[in-house]
């Protein structure tokens, strides 16, 4: 049986790792701040992770946070209105590299999904989400455990 | 100085190809590995392809190891950039042939520092030319 997160990962480790990438990937100047709240609705994205632990990590984004997201990502001008196509990218490559970040802290080895967005898969009880708030927009990183073995979205194959 | 971009996000891409522009190097994008190898195919070869790894249709190891196998891209300096961090993995692109290995997030100065450490930061005349 595949261990709880809570039992591999700790919610100030997902949150450092979230920082990270933020700094990154959104600017340098641009910070995540706790705000203790629950997954908002709006748009997910996640990756699967396949080994020793079976689960996802899952970004979502209120509605007010994708299109800003979006310009900062790809350092669009305030007035310039991203595609549709743009968002779900960049959504789907932040949960990447998430996901890519925290495999790294799980057991392995083992292999990540390629990225998606819609409606995540089912999780089993025992989550661990981080909420934040970016610019005043409600976003939820959450390391979820697999209800079974995610089915592989990869070409590679499992050492 | 000539960088293929082979990344399945338009956004990478589009990141990966501002700092290499930034740099002074002509860029072009693909896909995923099949596309890259289209493009080398078709004549264009680059001084240094910066290659994810999991990727749709043809992963990143899978072209590493297709480029290798091509005597004639021989002189091709390959560059995993990716989030697969673990180290059996990153030991694998090695052995296949890659040269570097950054892995994502990456910072632009970052990413100019590896370039560096390759001798692939064009010179001014290469810039100019």
């Amino acid at each position: 049986m595949t261990a709880t997160i809570a039992e591999l990962i700790t919610v100030e480790t997902v949150t450092d790792v979230a920082g990270e990438v933020w700094s990154a990937m959104v600017g340098a100047d641009e910070v995540l701040v706790p705000d203790g709240g629950s997954a908002p609705a709006g748009t997910s994205a996640w990756v699967t992770v396949t080994g020793p632990w079976n689960g996802a990590v899952v970004l979502t984004c209120s509605p007010s946070a994708t299109d800003d997201l979006t310009r900062a990502v790809l350092q669009l001008r305030p007035d310039e209105e991203p595609e549709a196509e743009d968002v779900d990218d960049v959504l789907r490559e932040l949960a990447n590299i998430l996901g890519g970040n925290v495999k790294s802290l799980l057991p392995g080895p083992s292999v990540l999904g390629l990225p998606e967005t819609g409606t995540p898969p089912p999780a089993r009880p025992g989550s661990s989400t981080v909420a934040v708030s970016w610019r005043g927009h409600p976003i939820a990183i959450t390391v979820q455990g697999a209800t079974e073995a995610p089915e592989l979205t990869t070409t590679e194959v499992p050492l | 100085m000539r960088a293929l971009v082979i990344d399945d996000s338009r956004a990478m891409r589009r990141i990966v190809s501002s700092i290499l522009e930034g740099l002074g190097y002509e860029t072009r994008p693909a896909g995923h590995g099949r596309e890259a190898l289209d493009v080398l195919e078709e004549g264009w070869v680059p001084d240094l392809a910066c290659i994810d790894w999991n990727m749709p249709v043809m992963d990143g190891l899978q072209f590493v190891s297709a480029v290798r196998a091509n005597p004639s891209w021989r002189s091709v300096t390959l560059m995993m950039v990716t989030t697969e961090s673990e180290h059996g993995q990153i030991v694998r692109a090695l052995a296949a042939g890659a040269h570097e290995y950054v892995i994502k997030p990456f910072t632009p100065d970052a990413f100019a520092d590896k370039l560096s450490l390759l001798g692939l930061l064009p010179t001014a005349s290469e810039v100019s030319a």
